[in-house]
């Protein structure tokens, strides 16, 4: 048990279903992250992140925050950073 | 008499990307007469990242005009964010609305954050708990506010701008589960009944770029991971043959 873990420290015997909503709460409510459209889904011993971040660390970030609160799992990370391309053109209404 | 209006929403800014938007605005005077921005602009709501947004948008060529969202409420420090905003010469519409003069043409913009609450036949009452009475007063209040706002612009053209969204179209591929969250029909009723030449909002991440009331405005989900570009830029007064 550790006292300075941010969430819940979780196993990976816990109901899948479960942990990938405290996964999901902890990367909203986590200050290194603070990310409300990642999907989190497991499959087996394995967790997938899904989603957009702006930036390469925040992409990484959000893998970290993840595999604190469900350890023993793997983490697969397909988040993606926003691509920012020039404006182009314009609509009219 | 037209006008171009770009917008953007969901910015998120930090210090982790400081100064990466704002080369993205180079040359906004050539494609645009106003930037809209859509709320979301930090992440944690601090006024540090506050005074990142500040001068990622200050002292540009446009008049700029900005709403809060979400986020930008999570450090309660939402009152010093506007002020830092405002001292960068950024407008910060909450639930009041503002003029742009450009050329000609007068452009009212009105909004604020917005609320969410869900969309008719599916969403919150104010019914029950005073948690959830407060919930949907909130959305109603905001809703009031800008129909007045709007009633009393006597603009050429008449944009309302917002983080949450005003309908479902532009939520599509958003969990289902989440809309009352994302958005209230409430919005869209009080826009509709003034009318608007265009809605912005963000907020959506997930969504999709265009929808429409049911009263026939068009609606933008400007969110930065819909867009994929720094700005879209929407052109009022088409139907005029002089080139936008
Ligand atoms: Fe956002
Ligand atoms: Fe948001």
């Amino acid at each position: 048990m550790s006292h300075e873990a941010p969430h819940h420290v979780v196993s990976h015997y816990d109901a899948p279903h479960y942990v990938a909503a405290r996964v999901q709460r902890a990367l909203a409510a986590d200050e290194r992250t603070y990310e409300l459209g990642i999907r989190v889904d497991i499959r087996g011993d394995q967790l997938f992140l899904r989603g957009q971040v702006e930036s390469v660390e925040r992409r990484l970030l959000v893998a970290t925050v993840a595999g604190e609160t469900a350890p023993g799992l793997k983490v697969h990370n397909e988040v993606t950073v926003v691509e920012v391309r020039d404006p182009g053109e314009e609509e009219t209404l | 008499m037209k006008i171009r209006v770009a917008a953007v929403g969901d910015v998120h800014l930090g210090e982790d990307i400081r100064g990466r938007y704002r080369r993205r605005l180079d040359g906004i005077e050539e494609r645009a007469d106003v930037l809209l921005i859509a709320g979301d602009l930090t992440r944690h709501g601090t006024p540090e990242e506050g005074r990142v947004v500040a001068d990622e948008f200050r002292d540009l060529p446009v008049p700029v005009v900005a709403v809060l969202g979400n986020h930008d409420y999570q450090s309660d420090a939402e009152d010093e964010i506007v002020a830092l905003l405002r001292d960068a010469g950024i407008r910060v519409l909450q639930d009041d609305s503002t003029i742009i003069e450009c050329g000609d043409a007068r452009l009212g913009v009105v909004g604020g954050k917005g609320f969410g609450g869900g969309f008719a036949g599916k969403c919150a009452s104010e019914f029950g708990e005073p948690q959830m009475k407060a919930f949907v007063r909130h959305t109603r209040e905001i809703a009031e506010l800008w129909h007045k706002a709007l009633k009393s612009l006597d603009t050429d053209h008449k944009v309302v701008l917002s983080h949450y969204s005003p309908v479902k179209e532009t939520l599509a591929g958003e969990p289902l589960e989440i809309y009352p969250f994302l958005g209230s029909y409430l919005l869209a009723e009080a826009v509709d009944a003034e009318g608007a030449d265009l809605f912005i909002h963000g907020h959506a991440h997930a969504g999709v770029e265009k929808g429409v009331t049911p009263g026939g405005v068009r609606v933008r989900n400007v969110a930065l991971p819909v867009l994929s570009k720094a700005y879209a830029v929407y052109c009022l007064g088409g139907e005029d043959p002089e080139p936008c």
